[in-house]
């Protein structure tokens, strides 16, 4: 038998250049595979030790104000383990210079801690310096986030203004808390931008007393005995809580930084899961077709082996050998790539969300798992062609010329009449006749699109998801909000200001739409329905007016899907000034999905006011002055918060840069691996012809013209698999796209045409690199002996 | 006066590193040969017929002596000299064929021709060799629908495109049958008295010496002896 595995590793070198370009596509199946996964688990590991570890609230309670005993009230109810109350405020704030730069003023959210023990529920984590003692009085902690966008640290001086005045506070250290692990300021602005919010920490009674506030709290956040029930432990704490104007009962899975952080994981599970069984199927349909070819070639020797006396299971053994050796280098490799990948991107991860808490863990059954999958995949696809091989009688097999054996049929009716030349005639043969051969290799190609257009796919949507978002949808270029409803002469004033093209009123609040059986956390945006700085995305030709006409509630797309409404059902609306009942009109086909519009007149009616409610102003702005506005708005009293539409984006592009490490992770896995497939195909095609082209060559052909013959040859392939490959290329994406689905954004895949385009001409010219290497392996063939034998 | 031969090979060498061994598969070899001749290469086995033939027709390389054609020295030919070489001078006839697979017959001998000449009047040349070699009636027929016989005369038809003045057959009967040997050997012996092309012919089997007018015995890389033949014998003659 030590003949045999002489054979084998003869073979494997033989065909060095195709054995590798399989074992790179095992081992990127296994380390992307490995690498993902891991990452995935060392995430989710990390996200919760830190929540259990800082006591992270199950639920969330925000009042309109409530006195502080409230917390011991709530503390005795049943199913209530721990209960802080807090005092959380947003506001304007001013910061000191950065880089030798004024930096613009920032919106804070400052919360209020018990001092001088810790909070029972959402404690921080002092990364730096110290927690407070009863005596400070102007000592602040501020967020990791924050904290490093702006390299602060213990001494530096932030002055938030509290009352419409700067008060300035002494940081005394760096803080990470599990309600900000992603610093998004609500469910609505989940986007996390350290540039424009930052947390902040400071004692309860400090924050009370400059806020005239004494004793009072307006949150509440509680941690559930195991095992209670949460509904009803909300239902009481809610009891408790009515009276005091309770806006907004936040659950732990809607809490902006978990939601955000669980999407995200969710996606990193999709991407760890999906993309690597697609890779390591193609992996394993790669060996099959290259095995198959390879075992088909050498059927006379298997006659030959038979002939000699080895039995069918020494031959089936010896080609399967070939298939495991493949599979065992590629897992060892893929093992070493993808485990260091896997800590690695981890804590990319980590470090750029801010994760305080990491572990990182090496994972042997993710290497098991990959390798077995792989080895499975890779033995499975040589079983087949191996047994198929021997079964054959030695007689069959030693006859069997795999050149000649593979045309079939007459010349047909079509190819008598219409008289190619030669040049064409040939390849097209090829193609048609060999359909075998050319299979394997379209079906390569064709894997090829499907690997490129399933990651871009991800790519361009995003892409496209939020350059519509903030182009078409969000006109305006400044968003400011007040902590409080304004008089017609904010709007009036700011109007006035130089470089303030146009402001329109806008009412933001967050409230609860609730169906029958549902309720969801949405922001109610209340504006006149003539305004332009939000282009509604209402179903075609109907205008603005016509949608919210009779005072209709216009929720988006994905929201109603989501809860399966549809225009002119009811639904009611919980808010700071009672439930309300409105009719759906048509949806709105937007980016985000927790969102809900009305016209003005409407609320102002439901809430009695006199004149207009309005919270917040959405701004036309000249460029160049944007800045200063941006600024002068913070200096207002009571601003909450200015928001400039291109930091927002520049936020979110950064905020996506993680996803697209990831992507670009995947990316060069499935273009590496599109060209291992390509190349494989091309040389394989070579070597089986080996004693045609060395025919030509010795009846006189010049290597050019083979080469013209293989690139025609190409280049119909490539036409052929044109159409199926970018089809099935787009249905993967979308079957990816829909694994990737998210409550929070309405996702939709959506491929630029230029990426067909560059992905068609990428997949052709490789296709032509690819031939380089099998031209010069045919101008490089030793005639005398090529010409001599059967292969 | 004698006209110049068309081949004269002088002392030629040919070697094979094998790892620490060196294999000589020619060594000294001398041989000319003149136009219009058939000649046929005897030999034992692993003697260097092959090797003469493939050197001769451009496939090889001699390492040592001198290779004239035509008064032209091929050994210092470039790739595409060569490559010309080989398709206007010489005609090979494989062993095994070697025709190819996805080409009908007509084909087979069309992309010869295609290699020197274009236009309609390939399609007519090709019917023409085709019918040379009496296989005006498999003109459509894939290689794998033709008898080795079948195959080897469409190698023939093939190698004749070009009226190569040399045409090289190694051991063109070597996989057929007594009777299709025959009219293998038969088509090419009327090649040579109708189109006046040299012939060089291997074989091991002695029995077809009759037909050539010279016979050359090759022995260990060398020719051991040269017969000359006044009245060759026809084909039919010959006593398997
Ligand atoms: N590529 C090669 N590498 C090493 N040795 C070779 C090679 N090709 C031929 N030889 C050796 O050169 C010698 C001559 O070979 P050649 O093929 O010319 O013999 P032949 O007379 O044609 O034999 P046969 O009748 O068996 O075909 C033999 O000893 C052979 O082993
Ligand atoms: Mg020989």
């Amino acid at each position: 038998m030590k003949i045999l595995l002489l054979k084998t590793l003869r073979d494997l070198r033989a065909t060095l250049a195709q054995s590798v370009a399989l074992i790179v596509i095992v081992m990127l199946g296994v380390a992307s595979f490995a690498a993902t996964v891991a990452a995935y688990r060392d995430l989710d590991t990390s996200y919760n030790r830190t929540y259990e570890d800082l006591r992270f609230a199950d639920v969330t309670f925000a009042v309109q104000g409530a006195p502080e005993s409230i917390v011991e009230e709530i503390l005795v109810l049943e199913g209530v383990r721990n209960a802080t109350g807090r005092l959380v405020i947003d506001t304007g704030m001013e910061l000191p210079e950065r880089d030798g730069e004024t930096t613009d003023p920032i919106r804070g959210r400052l919360i209020g801690l018990p001092v001088p023990e810790r909070p029972q529920v959402n404690d921080v984590l002092i990364l730096e310096g110290r927690y407070f003692n009863s005596t400070d009085e102007t000592s602040i902690l501020a967020d990791t986030h924050f904290a490093e966008y702006f390299h602060l640290g213990s001494g530096d001086a932030v002055s938030p203004l509290l009352n419409g005045r700067p008060v300035e506070f002494q940081i005394i250290g760096v803080a990470a808390s599990p309600e900000y692990l992603m610093a998004s300021p609500s469910r609505q602005e989940l986007i996390p931008s350290a540039r424009s919010f930052g947390v902040f920490f400071l004692p309860l009674e400090v924050l009370q007393k400059h806020l005239g506030l004494e004793g009072k709290i307006n949150d509440i956040a509680i941690r559930l005995e195991n095992g209670a029930d949460e509904q009803t432990v909300v239902r009481r704490v809610q009891e408790k809580l009515a009276s005091f104007g309770l806006s907004a009962t936040t659950l732990r899975a809607d809490q902006p930084s978990h939601a955000n952080l669980t999407a995200d994981v969710n996606q990193f599970r999709d991407v760890a899961y999906l993309l690597p069984s697609v890779i390591l199927l193609v992996a394993a349909i790669s060996v099959y077709m290259m095995l198959g070819r390879h075992v088909r070639a050498q059927t006379p020797q298997i006659g030959l082996m038979k002939a000699l006396g080895y039995a069918d299971s020494a031959v089936t053994g010896h080609y399967l050998s070939y298939a495991l050796v493949i599979g065992l280098i590629g897992s060892a490799a893929g093992a070493l790539l993808g485990l260091p990948l896997g800590s690695w991107i981890t804590k990319m991860y980590a470090a750029e969300l801010g994760i305080p808490i990491i572990q990182t863990q090496f994972y042997p059954d993710l290497i098991l798992e990959g390798a077995a999958l792989s080895l499975a995949a890779t033995v499975l696809a040589g079983f087949a062609p191996a047994r198929g091989a021997a079964r054959q009688t030695p007689a069959q097999a030693m006859r069997f010329d795999p050149a000649i054996a593979q045309v079939k049929g007459r010349v047909s009716f079509l190819e008598r009449v219409i008289h190619l030349p030669l040049e064409l005639r040939l390849p097209i043969r090829n193609i048609f006749r060999v359909r075998r051969r050319s299979l394997t290799t379209a079906l390569g190609i064709i894997f090829a699109y499907i690997l490129i257009l399933m990651v871009w796919g991800l790519r361009d949507s995003i892409e496209i998801m939020v350059s519509r978002n903030y182009e078409t949808v969000e006109r305006w270029d400044i968003s400011v909000s007040f902590a409080s409803l304004q008089t017609d002469s904010t709007g009036r004033d700011i109007r006035g200001w130089s470089g303030v093209q146009a402001a329109e009123p806008v009412l933001q609040i967050p409230v609860t739409l609730r169906t029958d059986t549902r309720s969801e956390e949405i922001l109610l945006t209340a504006f006149d329905p003539g305004q332009t700085m939000h282009a509604l995305q209402l179903p075609g030709g109907i205008t603005p007016r016509e949608a919210f006409a009779g005072g209709r509630l216009l929720i988006s797309t994905g929201l109603a899907d989501l809860l399966d409404l549809s225009e002119g059902d009811r639904v009611t609306l919980d808010t700071a000034f009672g439930p309300q009942e409105f009719t759906l009109g048509p949806t709105t086909d937007e980016m985000m999905n927790a969102v809900g519009y009305l016209p003005l007149d409407e609320i102002q009616k439901r809430m009695g006011t006199p004149a207009l409610p309005y919270n917040g102003l959405w701004l036309d702005v000249d460029d160049s002055q944007s800045r200063r506005i941006k600024t002068d708005l913070y200096r207002l009293p009571g601003t909450a918060g200015v928001l400039r539409k291109s930091d927002l984006v520049a936020d979110i592009r950064g905020y996506m840069g993680l996803f697209y490490l990831l992507i670009g992770i995947m990316m060069a896995v499935a273009i590496t691996m599109a060209f291992a497939l390509l190349f494989n195909a091309m040389m394989v095609t070579v070597l089986e012809r080996k004693r045609e082209f060395a025919t030509m060559r010795s009846i006189g052909s010049e290597i050019r013209r083979i080469a013209m013959l293989l690139v025609t040859e190409n280049l119909l392939l490539w036409l052929l698999t044109l159409a199926p490959g970018l089809l099935l290329g787009h249905w993967m994406a979308l079957q990816v796209g829909t694994a990737f689905s998210v409550d929070l954004f309405t996702f939709r895949i959506v491929l630029a045409p230029s990426t067909y385009v560059f992905t068609a001409a990428g997949i052709f010219l490789t296709m032509i690199l690819a031939t380089l290497p099998a031209i010069r392996r045919v101008s490089n063939l030793n005639l005398a002996e090529a010409t001599k034998v059967m292969n | 006066m004698e006209t110049a031969p068309l081949i004269a090979m002088q002392s030629v060498g040919k070697t094979y590193p094998m790892g620490d061994l060196t294999v000589h598969a020619l060594r000294g070899l001398d041989l000319t040969i003149a136009r219009g001749e058939l000649v046929v290469l005897l030999g034992p086995s692993g003697s260097g017929k092959t090797t003469t033939l493939n050197i001769l027709g451009g496939l090889d390389r001699p390492t040592g002596g001198r290779v004239v054609v035509e008064g032209e020295e091929i050994a210092r030919f470039d790739e595409r000299r060569l490559t010309a070489y080989r398709r206007t001078k010489v005609g090979f006839v494989f062993q095994f064929f070697n025709l190819i697979p996805t080409l009908t017959a007509l084909e087979n001998v069309e992309f010869a021709l295609s290699l020197t000449g274009r236009g309609s009047s390939l399609i007519r040349r090709s019917r023409e060799l085709l019918a040379l070699v009496s296989l005006e009636d498999r003109a459509d027929h894939f290689p794998s629908q033709l008898s080795g016989g079948e195959q080897q005369r469409v190698a023939i038809a093939r190698a004749l495109a070009n009226r190569p003045a040399l045409l090289l057959c190694d051991e063109p009967t070597g996989n057929l049958d007594v009777e299709t040997a025959r009219q293998v050997l038969q088509a090419i012996r009327d090649l040579n008295r109708r189109e006046g092309a040299t012939v060089i012919l291997v074989s091991h089997n002695a029995s077809i010496a009759p037909m050539a007018d010279r016979v050359v015995r090759l022995h260990d890389g060398s020719v051991a002896k040269i017969e000359s033949n006044p009245h060759p014998a026809p084909v039919g003659e010959l006593a398997w």
